[in-house]
């Protein structure tokens, strides 16, 4: 009862940081833009190793679960310091105001918090939507399906996490979800046709269509 | 444990004039306060609003106050005590402890 008291406590205290240095949007906003970052990152490595003829499940993995830790890094410790020093920034510019140190209070309390919690959302997004993405590859690779399967299955995944996105989005704007998660996904087809274009079967295809057609 | 013939008085009401940030707002602050042993009622008037920060006019009553701990509370939520506007103190009957 008491470690429940101390965890609700706790709770509530964060709560208080997030919302004296409205933390929520940030974090939101972060949380949409990183894992768009990571699906559409993953969605390149996926088709990218694909269209190079790798049928290997480890390749995949490997350069999945990789792109996955260098970007839940790159989010963590990019944001970490940018927010520390917007929050540093703004506290201080508080203190000028109250004319008076604010160290030790809840201010500069929430201003630590809101630099952690902003990191951890924005390192762990696109690690997250980037690791769904592998799923299938380590099913795969498990020898439960095939390459083939597993492929369009990443792919699949992608897609439905940008949807996913996309209606988030359409959620906070209160506009109309399904519209705003198909606008997303139209990304996602798009970054898809281009990697494929670049692909030597997309040269392939383009060039003869460019000839038939001259 | 007081002295014979010492006199013990207890603090009952105290009005402060506070500066403090938009955040915590006026109604977290009272919370906070009346959350205290020893207060009874708090009562806030917001008096003036600035870009970052607002005057506000703290009105706290009940049997005991510590004023010691009432300034940690304010202080903790980044408000500061401009001017202590008020002070009410009673006395208790002289023998009882």
């Amino acid at each position: 009862m008491a470690l429940w008291d101390g965890v609700r406590g706790r709770i509530g205290r964060f709560k208080r940081y997030v919302r004296i240095t409205e933390a929520d949007e940030v974090a939101r906003r972060y949380f949409v833009m990183n894992a768009f970052d990571g699906s559409l990152t993953i969605l390149g490595i996926v088709l990218g190793t694909s269209l190079l003829r790798v049928r290997e499940p480890r390749v995949v993995i490997g350069a999945g679960v990789g792109a996955s830790l260098a970007m839940g890094m790159s989010g963590f410790f990019g944001t970490y310091l940018t927010e520390r020093a917007e929050r540093t920034r703004e506290l201080k510019k508080l203190e000028r105001a109250m004319v008076t140190q604010l160290d030790e209070t809840v201010w500069d309390e929430a201003s630590s918090f809101v630099s952690i919690w902003a990191a951890f959302v924005d390192g762990a997004s696109p690690a997250l939507t980037a690791f769904i993405a592998v799923v299938p590859f380590i099913i795969c690779h498990m020898g439960l399906i095939g390459f083939e399967t597993a492929l369009a299955a990443s792919v699949v995944l992608v897609f439905a996490t940008l949807v996913f996105l996309g209606a988030y989005l359409g959620h906070i704007s209160q506009e109309n979800i399904p519209i705003n998660g198909m606008r997303m996904l139209l990304v996602g087809i798009f970054t898809a046709l281009v990697i494929w274009l670049l692909s030597e079967k997309g040269v392939e295809t383009a060039a003869a269509l460019i000839t038939s057609t001259a | 444990m007081p002295k014979a013939g010492a006199r013990i008085v207890r603090v009952t009401k105290v009005v402060l004039d506070v500066l403090k940030p938009h955040q915590p707002t006026i109604l977290e602050l009272s919370r906070l306060i009346g959350e205290l042993a020893g207060v009874k009622s708090v009562h806030t008037v917001l008096r003036e609003v600035d870009a970052d920060t607002e005057t506000v006019v703290l009105t706290i009553e009940g049997p005991a106050l510590d004023y010691n701990v009432l300034l940690d509370v304010i202080r903790g939520c980044s408000a500061s005590v401009h001017s202590v506007d008020e002070v009410s103190v009673e006395k208790l009957d002289e023998g009882v402890h």
